[in-house]
């Protein structure tokens, strides 16, 4: 079982220099910086950030950074919290970004949702229509905290970033790197901490088995 | 000819371009919003794509969120439709940036005719009336001058700005006087800039506009006037073709004029000359529509041109296929815009839930609508619902097909301006095809409201 100060993927805790994988003492000194951010830092800052109202916040400690952003729409104000939840389950496909229809279309003027979302499942969504790629070191079982950075989409060569709208464990994926992916389309499953225990159950089981779900 | 289009519009024109794809064997990819996600285009295109949320600004208005879908849904030509980027010349240029065709006049030509004044100029040095008008004004004795020359009433307009602010009419040199000063002040408080300038006055105009298609190898066609006088405040609720403001001399060569001020001016593609007649018969040039419009079917009803699928096809490069010879508009045609407003309560914009929905038929009638039973109206974009245009070989039965139409179009579970439409064609005024811009405004709806209540 990770714990969190060896976990990757808390906060958006980057080095702003470039990260020597190699040097495993500089490692153990990131460790240790990540493990400050994230036990000390990040949580005033998250309170901070809901209470702001800001899309985003960026503070620098020593050669470190941390950018904490809003789940990419909820800038506008508009998206309520139930369309965010239910899903792109109406008319997205992890078939890819446009849904071709080339054969007679099953017609729904009067639409019905297509897919019931599962309770406890949510979905990290991608904030624009362009080519997905997750973060190269996303794997099945990775814990995320809201906010946290699990791949972007790129837009005519500009990254905008795919965040996990909740604290969960990452799931299997629902679009390929490389694909083109429409905006609000589900990239990649989030299971919620309820059900955290279980998933870290089936990384048990999985033990050792690194890579993409 | 391009292979596949992006559709970077929504409502009743998405639809339209679709439909144009589609008798052109072309592939088209229907841009959404997360509102529109239900719409009409979404569903029956052969593929869609979301671009990004309700509002238009990260959606429909997004540059980067158009060219991307166009990008990885593999299309070569982007159709902006009207409003929203259709005449955006930046954005036209980036399209083009990106490998892509823009489905309007090029960037450079769009620049050229983006600000009214330039425009004014530039078609006013081909040979196109303008509304008689003064330079910046220099002093009082200098606009006493330019107002005696021009004759009054004349307009003290700023030069900055706009909206009416600062804008006064005056009808004697005395009321220069007092206006300049008044006109002078609000327009240094408002615009930080008191430049004034002056403008023939006309009362009670005729909107009437000429619709032009030049392809780039210069070869040009107009397609005759529209008329769009009944308006309220400055927007059409009615148009119709031929214009009843104008005599067939003087149709022709208003149309004429138009047509070789624009090839002239080195245009290209689509477009619409827009003009104020004046009781006189004069007409006077005020801008140009980069675009498709709106109100293109009822000139579509009398040429049988598909306007949509030659813009489609001036874009690719083709040469317009067409001679003045083959253009040749027959009968009479009248559009209602149909919108979910509520004339009873200061015509409110509507949203919801349409219920039933049934479209009129019948000889002559054509009915673009993105609407079906069930449908929920998005309330973040304009309240164009369809357009109803009826054709008949003259004016009269035109106007008894039209209010034919509107009595049986049903739009359930929204208010909508249907019966205000049959007032209308009902009050005398419309009949005579003596309607004036102002009449809406000057009048008021209410009479029309009531008697659309009977």
């Amino acid at each position: 079982m990770r714990t969190r100060d060896e976990d990757p993927s808390v906060g958006e805790a980057m080095n702003s220099g470039a990260a020597d994988p190699e040097a495993a003492i500089h490692t153990r000194r990131n460790h240790d910086a990540i493990a400050h951010l994230a036990n000390d830092l990040l949580p005033a800052l998250i309170a901070k950030l809901a209470a702001s109202g800001l899309g985003e916040i960026e503070v620098r400690e020593g050669g470190w950074k941390a950018r904490l952003r809003m789940p990419a729409p909820a800038d506008d104000g508009r998206r309520s919290a139930g369309r965010a939840a239910d899903g792109h389950s109406a008319h997205a496909s992890a078939r890819g970004a446009a849904h071709a229809r080339p054969e007679e279309p099953s017609r729904r003027l009067r639409p019905e949702p297509e897919v019931v979302e599962e309770p406890g499942r949510v979905a990290a969504k991608s904030p624009a229509v362009g080519v997905y790629n997750p973060r190269r070191d996303l794997v099945v079982g990775m814990r995320v905290r809201a906010g946290d950075r699990i791949g972007s989409v790129n837009v005519l060569g500009v990254g905008q970033d795919v965040v996990a709208p909740v604290d969960g464990v990452i799931g299997s994926s629902l679009a390929e790197a490389g694909e083109a992916v429409e905006y609000g389309q589900e990239l990649v499953r989030i299971e919620l901490p309820e059900r955290a225990a279980e998933a870290e159950d089936e990384l048990a089981a999985f033990a050792g088995v690194a890579g993409k779900a | 000819m391009f292979n596949k289009i992006l559709v970077a519009n929504r409502g009743e024109i998405a639809l339209r371009i679709l439909r144009a794809c589609r008798t052109l064997g072309i592939g088209a990819v229907v841009a959404y919003s997360e509102a529109d996600r239900d719409s009409l285009a979404a569903q029956l295109a052969d593929e869609a794509i979301c671009i990004g949320p309700a509002d238009a600004k990260h959606s429909y208005l997004s540059a980067p969120a158009i060219i991307s879908a166009a990008v990885v849904t593999g299309c070569d030509a982007i159709h902006p439709g009207y409003g929203f980027l259709s005449e955006d010349e930046g954005f036209a240029d980036v399209v083009r940036a990106h490998g892509l065709a823009f489905i309007g006049p090029s960037a450079e030509v769009l620049e050229r005719f983006a600000s009214k004044e330039a425009t004014r100029r530039i078609l006013g040095g081909h040979g196109l009336p303008t509304i008689p008008g003064s330079g910046m004004l220099r002093d009082e004795a200098h606009a006493l001058d330019e107002a005696e020359r021009i004759g009054y009433p004349v307009l003290i307009k700023p030069s900055a700005g706009g909206g009416g602010k600062g804008m006064r009419l005056v009808r004697t040199a005395r009321e220069l006087e007092s206006g300049l000063k008044v006109s002078r002040s609000e327009a240094k408080a408002g615009f930080g800039d008191d430049a004034l300038y002056l403008e023939k006055y006309i009362d009670d105009t005729r909107h009437v506009e000429i619709q032009v298609a030049v392809d780039r190898f210069g070869n040009a066609v107009h397609m005759g006037d529209r008329d769009c006088s009944v308006q309220r405040r400055h927007q059409k609720i009615i148009e119709e073709a031929p214009s009843p403001a104008l005599s067939d001399a003087a149709r022709q060569e208003l149309a004429e004029r138009a047509l070789a001020a624009v090839s002239a001016a080195g245009y290209e593609n689509l477009g619409t000359l827009e003009f104020l007649v004046d009781p006189n018969g004069d007409a006077y040039f005020i801008e140009i529509n980069c675009r498709i419009q709106v109100e293109h079917p009822i000139t579509e009803l009398l040429t049988g041109i598909d306007m949509v699928a030659l813009q489609i096809r001036i874009a690719a490069g083709e040469p317009l296929g067409i001679t003045q010879a083959d253009v040749v508009p027959r009968g009479h045609a009248i559009e209602f815009r149909i919108l979910a407003e509520d004339p009873a309560k200061d015509f409110r914009p509507q949203a919801g839930q349409v219920g039933a929905y049934l479209a009129p038929g019948g000889p002559g009638v054509r009915m673009d609508s993105h609407l079906y039973p069930g449908y929920d109206i998005p309330s973040y974009y304009d309240s164009l619902l369809g357009k109803l245009c009826v054709w008949a070989p003259d004016r009269s039965q035109a106007i008894a097909r039209g209010d034919a139409a509107l009595r049986e179009l049903l739009v359930d579970g929204i208010v909508t301006n249907i019966d205000l439409h049959r007032a209308i064609l009902a009050n005398q005024v419309f009949i005579d095809g003596k309607v004036t811009t102002n009449l809406l405004d000057r009048v008021g709806s209410a009479p029309f409201v009531a008697a659309g209540n009977r």
